[in-house]
């Protein structure tokens, strides 16, 4: 059974008919980090780059950080990155030229053998832009039988992925079927939120032309978008670890469309969707930006914040990090800034209602977890490695008690 | 501008645990309600009581929620020193009305004001803030508090009849009615003389305050069922283990479907699966420990009301195995990671559960056979002393449990029956009410006509044993 919760998406907030372009900022400052690890830098103050250009890289998995803009490196410096850490970054002005290293276009984007499409995903650096920051690469070594495009974006508040595909629904499907020649595979499905018609509607538009490529909407739940629960959905499998163990692979959507760009042109997406949204915001909407921006310049330019006791988040607001300030700079995973107040909550002693029990969709027992947190032992019996953060344990509880925060804190004894 | 840097989830349901006691307290509402109405305005109307002590009922309800409130707040102030206002803060987060209100309505209806008192206080202090407060105790506040009373002053605890039932049914409570059957009784015997199962589903039979109306026991159940209130897996599966062992029991002791219907209508049963056994601090957390709780809860209410004298069995069973809690997390959890594993308990239950119905349906057949003509091995005469044409025999006969008692006869006529020794009798009391030992010695002649006292048929057959078994030793 999947488990998981409905969840007042209000998304309609931030959709709109087209996105706003702000992709040509005077300054970009790129987060040498992939992955939540922390990457090499490659270039000096004032180099010259291209977009493409190999600016840094990390070093256990040889993953390039490539240049998003044509211009000079100015500095390198520290930004805030969206775990809400100052990372190191690389400042690079841009001159506004889109210069890149090599102008290719590829007429028939098939036409490609596997171990070169393997090569062309870790060249162009691309990542899963869904929020884990992956390398993409790394999910084709193996063979697989199916792949499962994950348009559910189950965060309430986002639509830059809604956006994405109202937008570019036909590149997003030509992607997914030159991927499917080259890597063999079965079938390919795109899963959606079975309520969300913009998807349906755009994909409904061009999906005949393409006969391996199947619509399977999925239950309006949170956390829908959730691996584990995708490959439940729509092939009814389950496996241990990872999706490959059973063949399978996911991606997100806008991950499809940056293999589309590395497919077609052979460079690096540059350029995403993020969404600016939120009660606190006045004009919730969807940009268009340059990897490396600054959203606070932007979010200046748009509107304004309003009410009072705000939060600033990297994401959405289940499992997104508030900031203390809004000059987070835009990495590939970022899909949205949410600006709302803080709630007021009714804090109380734990009643053991079992509700986080009921509704994790990892099948965990947080409250026990929260009352043996400092028992090594019996931790371990309750498996909190197993947790993936989606925070509706805390969400549900009606003590307003923080018990996702314990469970994260027991993954991390339980790792020790 | 400056953020406020906090963990997240950033958005909250808007669910929370003074709306949860809220729920439970409109589920109680019509509960209540009915009391009120059932207990004081029919007694009011329907009897000669006075108006200020037909509201009896109304007073121990307010007891005991004022009690339980009253002491919380001086806990907080006097014992952990909060300010008057922090305490009455804290007391608003800790459900504290709810254990003097459950108390209260798990009583007979003529228990004295100070009894209930006492037993809100000593539940709300002794079970619920000695343990470190709301959410750390062990056991249900409310049925400690109950514990108390019933060790302390069970004598005052009375008959749950109120004075309009003591009017229009002389005779205890259904349960109490059935145990001193011996369990076993036609329809007529068991449900008849209350009406039918439909007045056991209203609630127009004898019983505790609250716990009478089944139906609105019921309709409150789904209401805390469908907004996720409570465990619902717990009263589930406990009335479920109660109704399917008491039909196995029915068969085999040969009485129809009637039975086990009977069995969850009557007594706290309903009240104690869905307002008791479901508070959430003293239930498990996992689904399987839920489940688990519900079957041991029902397997040990059957075993309390066939196997021991005490009719109840409800609030001893979830006393107890609020004790067994953490146990059934263990094991909840165990088999989320293993399920297969699942026969290790099914199996256990199983046999627990065949030992147990295959006990019952022998003693209940045993005593079913034993007619109250088969004296001679359940009287026995341990002294015979003679003075002149007075005899004095020493005998025991077997009641609930022995009862001893020294017998004059005098020219084959029993004088004088005196009782050294009922320890061993649970309703004594009604015994005593009916001068039965008299009615005993004046109907010597024709004791096989006399009919035994309602509510304690086991000690009425031993006497009449008694007297049976002394003449014929006179004749012979």
């Amino acid at each position: 059974m999947i488990r998981g919760l409905k969840i007042d998406g209000k998304k309609e907030m931030s959709l709109s008919e087209e996105i706003i372009d702000f992709s040509s900022p005077d300054k970009v400052y790129v987060p040498l980090m992939n992955n939540n690890t922390p990457c090499d830098c490659l270039v000096k103050k004032g180099k010259k780059v291209k977009k493409g250009t190999v600016i840094g890289i990390r070093k256990n998995m040889d993953f390039p950080v490539l240049s998003p803009v044509s211009g000079i490196v100015v500095d390198i410096d520290k930004c805030l990155y969206l775990n809400g850490e100052e990372v190191p970054c690389v400042v690079i002005e841009n001159d506004k030229k889109e210069t890149v290293l090599k102008k290719v276009l590829v007429d028939d984007i098939a036409k490609y053998t596997k171990e070169e499409f393997v090569e062309l995903l870790k060249k162009c650096a691309v990542t899963g832009m869904g929020g884990s920051d992956f390398p993409t690469f790394f999910k084709y070594k193996s063979d697989a039988s199916f792949l499962i495009v994950n348009a559910v974006e189950c965060e309430p508040y986002l639509t830059a992925d809604m956006m994405l595909v109202k937008l570019k629904a036909e590149a997003i499907l030509e992607s997914i079927d030159a991927i499917r020649k080259i890597n063999n595979i079965k079938k390919c499905f795109i899963a959606f939120k079975e309520n969300n018609d913009i998807v349906r509607n755009a994909f409904l538009e061009y999906i005949g032309r393409y006969e391996d490529i199947v619509l399977s909407p999925v239950k309006n739940i949170y956390p829908m978008g959730w691996e584990r629960h995708l490959v439940k959905s729509v092939l009814n499998l389950e496996y241990e670890r990872y999706p490959s163990e059973v063949g399978v692979i996911v991606n997100n959507v806008s991950t499809i469309f940056a293999i589309y760009k590395a497919l077609k042109f052979q460079r690096n997406i540059t350029k995403r969707i993020v969404t600016i949204t939120g009660e606190g915001f006045t004009e919730p909407i969807n940009v268009l930006v340059k990897v490396g921006t600054d959203m606070s310049s932007i979010i200046k330019k748009i509107g304004k914040y309003k009410g009072e006791k705000l939060k600033f988040i990297a994401g959405g607001p289940m499992m997104g990090t508030a900031l203390s300030s809004d000059h987070i700079v835009v990495s590939n995973n970022l899909g949205a800034v949410t600006i709302i107040s803080d709630t007021e909550d009714y804090k109380n002693e734990c009643i053991s209602c079992s509700k986080c029990v009921n509704v994790c969709p990892a099948k965990l027992c947080p409250v026990l977890i929260m009352k043996n947190i400092d028992n090594v032992n019996e931790l371990k019996k309750l498996h909190p490695e197993l947790c993936v953060e989606c925070g509706l344990c805390s969400y549900v509880c009606p003590s307003k008690l923080g018990v996702r925060d314990f469970v994260v804190k027991a993954k991390g004894k339980v790792r020790q | 501008m400056k953020f406020i840097k906090e963990n997240g989830p950033h958005i909250k349901s808007d669910d929370n645990s003074s709306k949860i006691m809220t729920r439970v307290l409109i589920a109680l509402i019509p509960i209540v309600c009915y009391a009120i109405f059932k207990n004081t305005i029919l007694v009011y109307f329907f009897t000669s009581q006075s108006f200020f002590s037909s509201l009896h009922p109304l007073f121990m309800i307010i007891t005991g929620v004022c009690v339980s409130l009253v002491s919380e707040v001086l806990w907080f102030k006097f014992v952990l020193k909060k300010s008057f206002n922090n305490s009455i803060k804290e007391t608003k987060k800790s459900f504290s009305i709810i254990p003097g209100l459950l108390l209260s309505l798990v009583l007979p209806t003529n228990v004295p004001l100070w009894v209930v008192a006492f037993g809100a206080f000593c539940g709300t202090i002794v079970g619920k803030m000695l343990y470190g407060g709301f959410g750390q105790n062990v056991f249900n506040p409310a049925l400690i508090g109950y514990l108390f009373i019933s060790v302390s002053y069970n004598s005052l605890l009375g008959s749950p009849l109120n004075a309009y039932e003591l009017d229009a049914l002389a005779g205890a409570t259904p349960l109490t009615n059935l145990t001193s059957l011996g369990y076993y009784g036609v329809y007529d015997s068991v449900v008849g003389s209350y009406g039918s199962l439909l007045n056991f589903f209203t609630g127009t039979i004898p019983g505790a305050i609250g716990e009478v109306s089944k139906l609105l026991i019921l309709v409150g159940f789904l209401y805390l069922a469908i907004t996720k209130t409570i465990k619902w897996r717990i009263p589930i599966t406990y009335i479920l283990t109660v109704f399917i062992l008491t039909a196995i029991i029915g068969y085999g002791i040969g009485l129809g479907l009637w039975y086990p219907l009977f069995h969850v209508l009557s007594g706290g049963l309903l009240f104690g699966a869905v307002f008791m056994a479901t508070d959430p601090v003293t239930s498990p957390v996992t689904q399987i420990g839920q489940v688990l709780h519900g079957i041991s809860l029902g397997i040990l209410t059957v075993a309390i009301r066939f196997l021991t004298p005490y009719p109840e069995g409800v609030m001893t069973s979830i006393l107890f195995m609020n004790m067994l809690v953490p146990l059934f997390d263990k094991i909840g959890v165990k088999l989320k990671y293993a399920f297969k594993k699942i026969y290790i308990p099914i199996i256990i239950y199983l046999i627990l559960v065949v030992v147990l119905v295959l006990t019952i349906i022998s003693n209940v057949n045993n005593s079913k056979n034993n007619t109250v003509d088969d004296v001679g091995n359940k009287v026995t005469i341990t002294e015979t002393k003679k003075d002149g044409n007075k005899t004095t025999y020493i005998v025991t006969s077997k009641g609930w449990g022995v009862i001893k008692a020294e017998v004059e006869v005098v020219d084959k006529e029993i004088k004088s029956i005196i009782v050294t020794d009922k320890t061993g009798e649970t309703q004594w009391s009604e015994i005593e009410k009916e001068n039965y030992i008299y009615k005993v010695i004046t109907n010597q002649k024709d004791i096989n006509n006399l009919d035994a006292v309602s509510g304690s048929t086991f000690s009425s057959n031993a006497l009449k044993n008694i007297v049976k078994k002394v003449l014929s030793e006179e004749l012979k």
